[in-house]
């Protein structure tokens, strides 16, 4: 059993706007990013496993249990990280995430232990006496992300976790979220806008885009080699092109590189011959990988 | 549970050994639930009404309301003990039936002040979003939310009533012949407590729960008893009745009293209750709808609010 199970989760604004159209997904453990553009759906998609808005239709269950019906005792399992700013600033950082311990149902001596854990691990130490109101982005975020994890949960979902943090501040928070994942074998769904963040944590990819699941693949097949060889030459791609296929290989022009499909035979020498032969300065051959982008980029091609 | 030794991060605490680092670990104990939550936002939220685990300027307000509340009636204690064993002991001006609307205003100002704190900072700070994707409901949230105002109100409304109880056992020169006297008032102190409590406490979350911003929750409902005040007396000239009493309706502060003579008795001079025309009852249906109207509106609007 997934999870979580989405079957043609619908939900459409009252103004018209359908920020999710017959989604469905199934989440297996893991570490999972959720990617797609701004109003993709991302948030739409966990505001509903969460309970915080309604679906429109189609259905969605956490851990074998209906999201409408049964709220409170997912929620009681479940860690989430708004996208927003969600901390009051008058009280102190173990206050703040003692209370919503015990507002998981930690028992007081409980919340208070795992409070002093908790706020280790994001690495907050002397300022978590003092009132949040006084802390950095940096700071703020990592007791939104302890005030997740206070209770132990089975799932986290974290809603764009390194928003408004600087470089340096967005590695550690991924450090930070990396080890959670794999360390504490929480499953965790990073709902990001950025390829490059979801790809350095993430084990899995959840691609949306329109409220549709575009794509639900593990990340190595996105980034795994191609069946492309990209041969970058200086001037005289086009010629080098046309001898190519002239020995019957699929070869195409892009910018200065003759990208040639690597079908069975080894190309190599037949290119290493036509490049000696047209006298032309190579510059690099390589194997294409795939990339993340590639995924929306295609699909932006299909719809075009 | 992972056990690993890590490095000492500097070279001067080397010989002092390492650091263990214990690794996560996860939680098996016991988890309470729903029920344990609404209790938990009830009370830090009642403290809160109080200015508790804040700092100095939190209080000021809350404990300064309470500490005017109390004044008549431990001043009325004071003189009564002074002149106890005087032949003739000083009658006190402040009873079971007049106190709580002698001190209306203050519940105003409470409310007025208190209710903002309870639940504006939440929707400000977009704390609701936290909570509500916790183990509990909507509902309970407003619920446990209102039911602190309404303890504050309570514990406000009752603590002067229980000095002016204890104040005339103890000041009797028969402990336990007073005690035998005064013990049966007991209903009555708690009920106009719970009657003042419960309306006002009601209509101020009702009103401070529509905005986030501080300074509007309170001069709104401010306003609410200013102008419920106004219209009361509107017909007053015209002594027209039942007109006159009908439109006394409109204040709360008449109500809860028209409520309270109804249940208890001993109507007081200078309320417009001791000269109505129009049946006790109906200032008990009255206070009835005010607390249920309101407790909906509190409802509904925590069903709606997006977070």
């Amino acid at each position: 059993m997934p999870l979580i199970a989405a079957r043609a989760l619908t939900k459409r604004y009252p103004r018209g706007v359908t920020a999710l159209d017959g989604l469905t997904l199934d989440v297996e453990p893991g570490i999972i990013g959720l990617v797609g553009a701004n109003g993709a759906g991302k948030s739409t998609f966990l505001k509903i496993l969460l309970g915080l808005i309604k679906p429109t239709s189609g259905s969605v269950s956490v851990m074998g249990m209906d999201v409408v019906t049964q709220g409170t005792q997912i929620r009681q399992f479940v860690g989430y990280l708004p996208e927003h700013d969600c901390l009051p600033p008058d009280i102190s950082a173990t206050e703040f995430v003692t209370h919503m311990g015990r507002m998981a149902g930690l028992p007081a001596g409980a919340a208070r232990e795992r409070t002093a854990e908790v706020l280790r691990h994001v690495g907050l130490y002397e300022e978590r006496y003092r009132p949040i109101g006084g802390y950095s982005t940096g700071m703020q975020q990592r007791v939104k992300l302890a005030q997740a994890l206070v209770h132990d949960p089975k799932l986290l979902l974290l809603d764009e976790p390194t928003n408004g943090l600087d470089p340096a501040g967005r590695d550690e928070m991924l450090d930070l979220v990396k080890r959670t994942g794999t360390e504490f074998g929480i499953t965790t769904v990073v709902a990001s806008h950025l390829l490059g963040e979801i790809e350095r944590v993430c084990s899995f990819l959840l691609a949306i885009d329109g409220g549709k699941l575009l794509r639900a693949a593990p990340i190595a097949s996105f980034t795994e080699h191609t069946g492309t060889l990209a041969v970058e030459v200086e001037e005289g791609a086009e010629q080098l092109a046309r001898r190519l296929t002239d020995h019957g290989m699929t070869a195409v022009v892009e910018g200065h590189s003759v990208l040639v499909d690597l079908p069975n035979a080894e190309p190599y020498d037949v290119v290493r011959d036509a490049i000696d032969d047209l006298g032309l300065a190579l510059l690099r051959v390589e194997q294409r990988r795939h990339r993340l982008e590639d995924l929306f980029s295609d699909q932006a091609h299909d719809a075009a | 549970m992972t056990q690993r030794e890590v490095t000492a991060p500097s070279a001067g605490s080397v010989a002092a050994g390492a650091i263990y680092d214990l690794g996560y670990r996860g939680y098996d104990g016991p988890r309470l639930g729903r029920r344990a939550a609404i209790s938990t936002l009830f009370w830090s939220s009642l403290r809160a009404a109080f200015g508790m685990r804040r700092g100095a300027k939190a209080k000021i307000v809350p404990w300064g309301l309470t500490v005017i509340a109390l004044l008549p009636a431990a001043v009325a204690v004071g003189i009564k003990a002074l002149t106890a064993s005087s032949s003739t002991p000083a009658p006190s001006p402040f009873t079971y039936d007049n106190y709580l609307w002698g001190i209306q205003l203050l519940f105003a100002l409470f409310a007025a002040a208190q209710a903002p704190e309870l639940v504006g900072g939440d929707q400000r700070h977009r704390v609701l979003s936290l909570y509500f994707s916790h183990a509990i409901r909507r509902s309970d949230y407003a619920l446990a939310k209102l039911g602190a105002l309404v303890a504050a109100l309570f514990v406000m409304a009752l603590l002067p009533l229980l000095l002016l109880f204890f104040g005339s056992i103890l000041g009797a020169t028969d402990i336990v012949d007073a005690f035998g006297k005064e013990l049966p008032h007991l209903g009555q102190i708690l009920g106009s407590a719970l009657i003042y409590a419960v309306p006002l406490g009601v209509i101020g979350l009702a009103i401070a729960a529509v905005t986030p911003r501080r300074a509007f929750a309170t001069g709104a409902i401010i306003a609410v008893f200013i102008v419920t005040a106004a219209v009361s007396v509107i017909f007053e000239p015209l002594n027209i009745q039942p007109l006159s009493s009908l439109a006394q309706l409109a204040n709360p502060f008449i109500d809860l009293d028209g409520t309270r003579t109804w249940l208890f008795g001993g109507s007081i001079p200078n309320s417009p209750i001791s000269s109505t025309t129009i049946a006790l009852p109906l200032y008990g249906l009255v206070t009835i709808a005010i607390a249920l109207i309101g407790t909906a509106l509190i409802l509904w609007r925590y069903r709606s609010i997006s977070a």
